[in-house]
């Protein structure tokens, strides 16, 4: 935008000979005499009114968690009381500490697995040319167009079996729920790899390998320093989705000390009256913290992973 | 140090292309081999052989007397330049260097101190703790350079190393190169495209043509005595004149009929060239070098009419481009080196005549538009067969 606000130097030539040309007079865009607002303003304005849409609701939760009364009711835009209530009531009354312990556990292990495993598959992908290649990606992406949830008689009926052979697998575990998340999110997380990896020459695994070095010394040497942007994303993406993800939880998880913390504050105001929404709202500010603190943490990396695969840069 | 034989040696890609049709190359301990060809001629494939990073189809890989067939890269003791020089953009110069070494467990110490050096062979000292994407083209070549040289390799390979590089770089790094390769004695295979490069690097050339070896030779020697027409086109700058024309013969004189015009061969030429009995009344195609032909205004003597079209005065010599009317030679070689220069399409486009180009003295003061004598030294010039492309010699 400020390329095109910069006036333009005249050119010396222009000023004493042939009368001024009005179509090559320079046009001093964003001054008084351009159309300040047809070209800039307007874009201010959605600016404030898309802020606006995403600060609202913030600002709600955080007031309604703050309101002692705990009714929605009673809950204004700005806070009109400030109490702590609500958070001690959360803590005290609720597994709350217990649920986030489970969500932060099966949401970092999950995403980092799946971030994992999907990196390895799509370095296998974009570097080898093997039989099945072209069906194994073919598949993969098959796969992804059915939501998850169609598979849910399936998977229910498959670990109600795990649950009774393996219990340390099964319903109401860490494991079963990771299993389940990491294998949902493999196949989008490998194409989006692979889609990047491909970005990376060739000429630099094979200067490594002359150079004398493994596969294996390839791929955590060479290659994954250089796609961290898209391990950043898939990482984060992973994580978001398995701390947010309550059909597949829902199912799985019965024993209110195993929920993850969308289970357990859906639990809060699934009641039919008398449910507690300042203690809702108190529980889902605190869950919003792993998340910001990952995407803070990330940041400079997400910019260019998601942008690259589009232009090679 | 070793030597590398390719034995009859094999490159079928799996689509059924045949890169590499029986190459046979000997390559000497020490010696400084360029393998040269227009783009898909299968040289790189070759190198890339050499590099264990394409597979042999059929035939033998030696490196040093041993089988490397099935040798995995890292165990041959080799060390390529890329193109594109592949530099680690996460690590810094001397990492870069140093990667090979650290990848081979070599002491810590040790990496430190075999990094300066080649560094300092190289001027990148200053460098070491930079990124690749801070330095320059020409650094980075070195940086790949340093990679290449740190680790005392039985063999270098370079695969096109300078093409990414501008003109007046690539003069000064073409020289350097040269230089590191003799003080190191290291084997060393060299591709390129650039026949200065081949000319100029090169302890001998092999020149190749869709996956065939056409001539292997010294420099000074290929350029002399090409073997048949691709060599003598691709070999030289410019490129060898080339026409058709009719070889007659009048009791001892023998003449080239060029268009219109007679050019007697002089004995010496005859000599130079015995078999060229077997050819009389028949067509043959003539090659003949710029700089063996001669304003007669400057040297005297009998020779072709021309124009000259356009000059280049270069202060040594004039180089004079002027059209013959004569019928261009039309061999499939001549066809794939015209697509390989577009600039030497342009000669098949002259309606009625071939465009050639001469070096004249500078005091014969040639200007476009004039009408020009162009005295050949018939001695030097070269015939070759029209079926098969072969030079006419011996």
């Amino acid at each position: 935008m400020s390329a095109s606000t910069t006036p333009r130097p005249v050119p010396a030539t222009a000023a004493g000979a042939a009368p001024a040309d009005t179509q090559d007079a320079p046009r001093y865009l964003g001054s008084a005499q351009g159309n300040w607002f047809a070209r800039v303003g307007w874009r201010h304005l959605v600016a404030w009114a898309a802020i606006a849409f995403s600060v609202f609701p913030i600002l709600f939760v955080v007031s309604a968690a703050l309101n002692p009364l705990g009714q929605l009711s009673s809950t204004t835009l700005m806070p009109n009381a400030f109490s702590l209530e609500n958070f001690a009531k959360l803590l005290s009354t609720t597994e709350f500490a217990r649920w986030f312990l489970n969500s932060i556990v099966i949401a970092t292990v999950a995403g980092f697995l799946s971030m994992f495993i999907s990196a390895l598959a799509a370095f296998a992908f974009s570097r080898y040319r093997f039989k099945g290649r072209r069906a194994g990606l073919m598949f993969l992406l098959l796969v992804q167009m059915f939501p998850q949830f169609l598979a849910m008689v399936a998977i229910y009926i498959m670990f109600t079996r795990i649950t009774q052979l393996y219990p340390q697998i099964g319903f109401n575990t860490w494991w079963g729920l990771i299993i389940l998340y990491m294998g949902g999110a493999l196949g989008v997380n490998t194409w989006l790899m692979k889609g990047f990896f491909d970005t990376i020459p060739k000429d630099l695994d094979e200067s490594a390998k002359v150079d004398g070095a493994t596969h294996t010394q390839i791929f955590f040497g060479i290659i994954l320093p250089l796609v961290a942007p898209i391990l950043a994303v898939t990482g984060l993406l992973s994580f978001i989705g398995t701390i947010n993800e309550i059909i597949m939880a829902n199912v799985f998880l019965t024993k209110s000390e195993s929920k993850t913390l969308a289970i357990g504050l859906y639990g809060l105001i699934a009641g039919e009256r008398n449910n507690n929404f300042g203690i809702f709202a108190a529980g889902t500010l605190l869950t919003a913290i792993p998340t910001v603190a990952l995407f803070f943490a990330l940041q400079k990396y997400i910019v260019g992973g998601l942008t690259a695969g589009a232009v090679k840069g | 140090m070793a030597d590398v034989v390719f034995d009859r040696v094999n490159k079928v890609y799996e689509n059924g292309f045949h890169a590499v049709k029986d190459l046979s190359l000997d390559i000497a301990d020490g010696e400084f081999l360029v393998l040269v060809g227009p783009s898909g001629c299968g040289k790189s494939t070759a190198l890339r052989m050499v590099a264990g990073l394409e597979d042999v189809s059929s035939g033998e890989m030696r490196i040093g007397g041993r089988v490397v067939n099935t040798v995995p890269s890292k165990d041959r003791d080799i060390a390529m330049v890329f193109q594109s020089y592949a530099l680690y953009p996460h690590m810094t110069v001397a990492d870069n260097i140093g990667y090979g070494l650290r990848i081979r467990k070599t002491p810590k110490a040790e990496i430190d101190r075999l990094v300066r050096e080649a560094a300092a062979k190289l001027d990148l000292t200053e460098y070491l703790d930079r990124r690749p994407k801070q330095l320059s083209g020409g650094q980075r070549q070195r940086v790949a350079m340093g990679r290449a040289i740190v680790r005392r390799p039985q063999v270098f390979l370079m695969d096109e190393p300078l093409s990414n590089l501008d003109a007046k770089l690539r003069g000064q790094m073409r020289t350097e190169i040269a230089q590191i390769q003799q003080d190191l004695g290291t084997t060393t295979i060299y591709v390129t495209h650039d026949q200065v490069e081949a000319m100029t690097m090169g302890d001998r050339i092999a020149l190749m043509k869709k996956g065939v070896l056409q001539q292997i030779a010294e420099p000074q020697h290929m350029y002399e005595n090409p073997d048949n027409i691709f060599v003598a086109g691709f070999i030289g700058s410019p490129p060898m004149n080339m026409a058709a024309a009719r070889l007659d013969r009048d009791g001892d004189t023998y003449s080239v009929q060029l268009g219109e015009q007679t050019l007697r061969l002089s004995p010496e030429a005859l000599a130079a060239h015995p078999r060229l009995a077997e050819y009389v009344g028949r067509d043959v195609v003539i090659g003949i070098r710029s700089e063996d032909m001669e304003d007669s205004r400057v040297k005297g003597g009998e020779g072709l009419r021309a124009t000259a079209n356009l000059v280049e005065a270069l202060g040594s010599e004039l180089m004079v481009y002027f059209t013959l009317d004569a019928r261009a030679a039309d061999t499939e070689d001549i066809k794939l080196l015209e697509k390989d220069h577009g600039d030497r399409a342009a000669k098949s486009l002259v309606s009625g005549g071939v465009r050639w180009v001469a070096s004249f003295a500078p005091r014969a003061r040639t200007r476009p538009g004039d009408a020009i004598m162009v005295t050949v030294d018939t001695a030097r010039m070269h015939f070759f067969d029209p079926e098969t492309s072969l030079a006419i010699r011996a």
